[in-house]
């Protein structure tokens, strides 16, 4: 594919004390398409996507936006370059309304800079509904909703404002069979109005229903990346465990040599 | 049926709670006090003497909401207060002399820059530097009280300027009968507005509307309360001597039964309610407002969702400073004095009356109109227990006992609604 | 080599140190204060000072801001200090008894300050409080002699308080029991708070609807809060107020008319006397060879003590040139805002 990726993380390191969370990671994400992110629990996986939403700052490395440098120091700054996210532990405020939460840091103000609450509550209505359309208390706490709603209130917020890059950070870890496909269907009309996803998951078999390429990692850095369709199950969980790298997958430098 | 119709009006059940002890509380010292709690005189006090702690317990939400405490304002309050007080007795008048019409207002004014000034310093250790708030505000509770003390090495600076004075209430710190009218129409028609507004907006977007009777009953309740506090304040005349005074100096004839000149609403009152009236509308109508309940609720979701939680908390430790330098200015205008115990232990009382109003010491929940009426209700208990005889270390334990049985009651409320 | 030179630094303070001590022939008067804050301490202070200053002796001190614990561990910090003798004004007398039993066990004289130590051993010097009480009630009756009284009492927690409404009640109660006078309102004031004050004395006005006559208000902080709440009822300067230790505000507030009397203790005869007295039982002289001391058994435990009582001195209207003339407060300050010709010194 010669198509500019969306996304081009390359050489990206982020050290904690003398812990490297993330070692020389290159990444690539192309518009509509899955691209999952796998490893164990401390792999690098969140941390490196926090980089790229600007939660943390990278040490080193470079990452691009369509082709042209970015420079991502906070969470503003990736919003303006259209990246969204939605995190594992949601990231809401309990204590506020689901219209409140979809708004944060970015609220719909009248002519006389005042919150416009029933215009936000307006637009929330609309993009909810459209995810969950059994979703009705909008004036609750999001604290009084169920696990599936707060995950709706969560996505709702990553697309709302036109996002082009959705980093999904566990987005079923919380949720029943039912909701689970929900959010995978949503996944999949998003990839096919020319998102480019980067997915976190545990679950395989999700990872494989939804993905079209994997980046495997393993203590802070790349193990390989692959096609799904060229890999099998037991092939990932030998990168994931092991850090074999198979020869249908690109070897990163977390890989082992044989 | 009942239940269904007060769910229709969508007021907060725990305000309605609250409001509901508070006329229990009323009616119980009434009848015990033989009827003298329920008269305009001592309802009239009770709303001075309430002015103080209201101001800033309205503060104090904001603190606490965004998971802060400030144990620091009893002792801002009281140095504060030695600073104004020297500056219209001492400082002022070497430039401007004695009784200058001017001396109120820039007197004030350093007074609400320097609250600005100690609650930015403080709110600056706390947001940037990153120093618990418990421990910088026990500091400041030490560090302001020992700076009261060392304006004037302890000495009462008093009396305080006649003008100045007016802030602390009393007879000419009243706005009158016609004032008090004026205000209290204006505020009904506001509410009228306020409601028509928020349905005309509701029906634009086709949300569901309270129904027309639950709007009359707010709205007429709103407006009914209001008019009869009006009518309270304007029962309560001057004082024999003071009219007498008072016709004398403007060559006026006193009639043979007396004349009644109303009280009115008092200006610390006034100060009270337009403290409440603008942090209600900064809590619930402005992004300042949302950032600090979002952060009481998740920091973590609010600084990933861009908001500038450091400079919010900043903003919200200078208000308190701010309210804090207004209560100071009414405390010392009421007593006619600055001394330097002036706030001892206020914090614990405007911090009471939060917690009591709603208010989740954990963070993230309360209202300003639920810590004032917290605030009223405290000084009820206590001005009522005096006027029964009850004294001070019996005042004491009761004013702790209704604290903790007030949040224990909020706390089960609470976990019931499964909130 | 760092650890060397500060060895050697710390050898030689130590040898300067005892060198010093060895020649030292100057006294160590060590005071333990109950708590600043209160406005009159300081120039208490200000006299010891200059007297332990002129007999050449030394000066050392501690607050115990207001808690009976920490004065505890304050006098064993001035014991440890080397003082020779203790000058104490304690927060509550009885919690203090252990600390100064210590003192007095090792050979420091011990003097109680203005508030009675109940000690055999120990010195007592004040201002005859229940005299300041019995000042108070005696103005006030002499303005006002039938009538509704208030009395706007001190703080719960100090036996001072107590000992004042005693002096007050002894003076006034020929009266109260021939129903000349009627207690229409008595209360504590919390930390002796004049806001408190000034509250207590409103609910009182609303319990009586205004039929006060005269109010017995047991110090000048607390006399101004009753007095502010007069002022909204009109009532000030018609009713008499009592009050005691000679505030700057209350003198002038006697000028212009709203205060009756303030008890003037002067702090700097009590604290220059408590110095000699000192000085003498540091250098080993009796309690009884103190010249003016007298026994004195009026304690709640009944115990005889050698005692000095000064006399404290009421301030009206009348005799405002005493304190002016003691230099206790300048002209200017009393007169500030006094029409001319109502107060003579005021001219």
């Amino acid at each position: 594919m010669d198509r500019t990726p969306l996304v081009a993380m390359r050489d990206i390191s982020l050290a904690f004390g003398g812990v490297h969370a993330v070692d020389r990671v290159s990444v690539d994400l192309y518009p509509g398409e899955v691209m999952a992110l796998v490893g164990h629990n401390g792999a690098g996986k969140s941390t490196l996507v926090k980089i790229l939403s600007g939660a943390y700052r990278r040490d080193s490395g470079t990452i691009a936006i369509r082709g042209e440098e970015a420079s991502i120091a906070n969470p503003r700054d990736a919003r303006k370059y259209g990246i969204e996210t939605t995190y594992q532990s949601l990231a809401l405020a309990d204590n506020v309304d689901a219209a409140a939460n979809l708004f944060l840091g970015r609220e719909l103000r009248t002519r006389w800079g005042t919150l416009d609450d029933i215009a936000m509550e307006a637009e929330a209505r609309k993009v909810i509904g459209r995810l969950n359309p059994n979703f009705q208390r909008f004036k609750d706490p999001v604290k009084a909703l169920s696990g599936g709603e707060r995950q709706s209130v969560a996505i709702a917020r990553a697309i709302l404002f036109d996002a082009r890059i959705l980093i999904m950070d566990e987005p079923t870890a919380a949720l029943g069979p039912q909701e689970a496909a929900q959010v995978g269907e949503l996944i999949r009309k998003l990839k096919s109005d020319g998102l480019g996803i980067f997915l976190i998951s545990h679950d395989i078999h999700d990872v494989f229903d939804l993905a079209d390429r994997i980046c495997v990692m393993k203590n802070g850095r790349v193990v390989g990346t692959a096609r799904v369709a060229h890999v099998t199950k037991d092939e990932v969980l030998g990168m994931i465990i092991l850090g074999k790298c198979p020869t249908a997958a690109a070897p990163g430098l977390g890989a082992v040599e044989d | 049926m009942l239940a269904r119709f007060i769910k229709s009006t969508e007021l907060d059940i725990r305000l309605l709670g609250m409001a509901g002890a508070l006329a229990l509380i009323w009616i119980v010292f009434h009848v015990l006090s033989g009827g003298l709690f329920l008269t305009p005189r001592n309802l009239w006090n009770l709303s001075v003497q309430s002015a103080p702690v209201a101001i800033m317990a309205a503060g104090m939400v904001f603190v606490i909401v965004t998971r802060n405490i400030d144990l620091s304002i009893g002792s801002m309050l009281g140095f504060i207060g030695m600073i104004m007080g020297t500056i219209q007795t001492d400082v002022l008048p070497k430039v401007l002399g004695f009784e200058h019409p001017a001396t109120w207002a820039l007197t004030l004014a350093a007074g609400l820059g320097l609250g600005l000034g100690l609650g930015a310093f403080q709110g600056f250790v706390i947001a940037y530097l990153g120093i618990p708030s418990f421990i910088v505000t026990l500091g400041g509770l030490l560090v302001w009280r020992g700076a009261a003390w060392w304006v004037t090495s302890g000495q009462t600076v008093a009396p305080l300027d006649d003008t100045f004075r007016l802030l602390g209430g009393g007879p000419e710190g009243s706005i009158g009968a016609t004032w008090s009218w004026v205000l209290g129409f204006v505020a009904c028609a506001t509410i009228v507005v306020v409601l028509a507004h928020g349905r005309g907006q509701r029906k634009k977007f086709h949300f569901p509307l309270r129904p027309m009777p639950a709007e009359f009953v707010v709205g007429g309740m709103a407006c009914a309360a209001v008019l009869a506090a009006v009518a309270v304040v304007n029962a309560y005349p001057w004082p024999v001597g003071i009219v007498r005074r008072y016709a004398e100096a403007n060559h006026i004839a006193v009639p043979d039964g007396g004349l009644f000149i109303a009280h009115g609403i008092a200006i610390p009152v006034l100060i009270a309610i337009g403290t409440g009236v603008v942090m209600s509308f900064l809590a619930t109508r402005t992004r300042f407002g949302r950032y600090a309940y979002a952060i009481g609720g998740n920091p973590e979701a609010a600084e990933l969702a861009g908001v500038d939680t450091r400079w919010v908390i900043l903003k919200c430790f200078m208000l308190m400073g701010l309210l804090a330098a207004i209560a100071g200015a009414v405390s010392i205008a009421r007593l006619n004095a600055a001394t330097n115990s002036e706030g001892t232990l206020a914090e614990l009382l405007v911090i009471a009356a939060a917690v009591i109003g709603g208010t989740s010491l954990s963070g993230g929940v309360g209202t300003v109109a639920g810590a004032m009426l917290g605030a009223v209700l405290m000084q009820s208990l206590q001005s009522g227990m005096v006027l029964l005889g009850v004294d001070t270390p019996l005042q004491n334990i009761v004013v702790g006992a209704v604290l903790v049985a007030a949040v224990g009651l909020d706390t089960v409320y609470r976990r019931r609604s499964a909130i | 080599m760092r650890k060397l030179a500060a060895a050697v630094l710390a050898g030689a303070a130590l040898a300067a140190s005892f060198a010093m001590s060895a020649e030292a022939k100057d006294k160590v008067i060590g005071v333990s204060w109950s708590n600043f804050q209160e406005e009159r301490w300081k120039t208490d202070e200000a006299a010891m000072k200059s007297a332990i200053a002129a007999a050449g002796d030394k000066y050392i001190s501690a607050d115990a801001q207001s808690s009976a614990q920490k004065q505890l561990t304050d006098i064993e910090s001035l014991i440890a200090q080397h003082a020779d003798v203790l000058i104490v004004l304690p927060q509550d007398a009885s919690a203090i008894a252990p600390a100064v039993q210590k003192a007095l066990d090792e050979g420091i004289p011990v003097i109680g300050y203005d508030r009675l130590i109940e000690n055999l051993n120990a010195f007592y010097i004040t201002f005859d409080n229940k005299e300041v009480g019995r000042m108070q009630a005696r103005a006030v009756f002499a303005a006002k002699p039938a009538g509704n009284y208030v009395f706007i009492k001190g703080s719960s927690a100090d036996p001072n308080a107590d000992f004042l409404f005693a002096g007050q009640i002894e003076v006034l109660k020929p009266a109260i029991d021939s129903g000349q006078i009627k207690n229409v309102g008595e209360a504590y004031t919390d930390g002796w708070l004049p806001a408190n004050a000034q509250k207590n004395m409103e609910q009182i006005l609303t319990k009586t609807n205004n039929k006060v006559d005269a109010v017995v208000a047991s110090n000048d902080g607390t006399a101004g809060g009753a007095i502010a709440a007069l002022l909204s009822q009109g009532m000030a300067g018609s009713v008499p107020v009592s009050g005691q230790d000679g505030d700057h505000a209350a003198l002038n507030r006697i000028a212009l008319g709203t205060q009756t009397v303030s008890v003037w203790k002067d702090a700097r005869a009590l604290g220059k006397r408590a110095v000699e007295i000192a000085a003498l039982l540091a250098d080993g002289k009796r309690m009884s060879d103190i010249p003016g001391a007298v026994k004195f058994s009026g304690g709640p435990k009944k115990i005889e003590m050698n005692s000095m009582f000064l006399t404290p001195i009421p301030i009206t209207k009348d005799n405002l040139g005493v304190v002016i003339d003691a230099g206790w407060i300048k002209k200017e300050e009393v007169c500030q805002g006094v029409k001319p010709g109502t107060v003579k010194v005021c001219g």
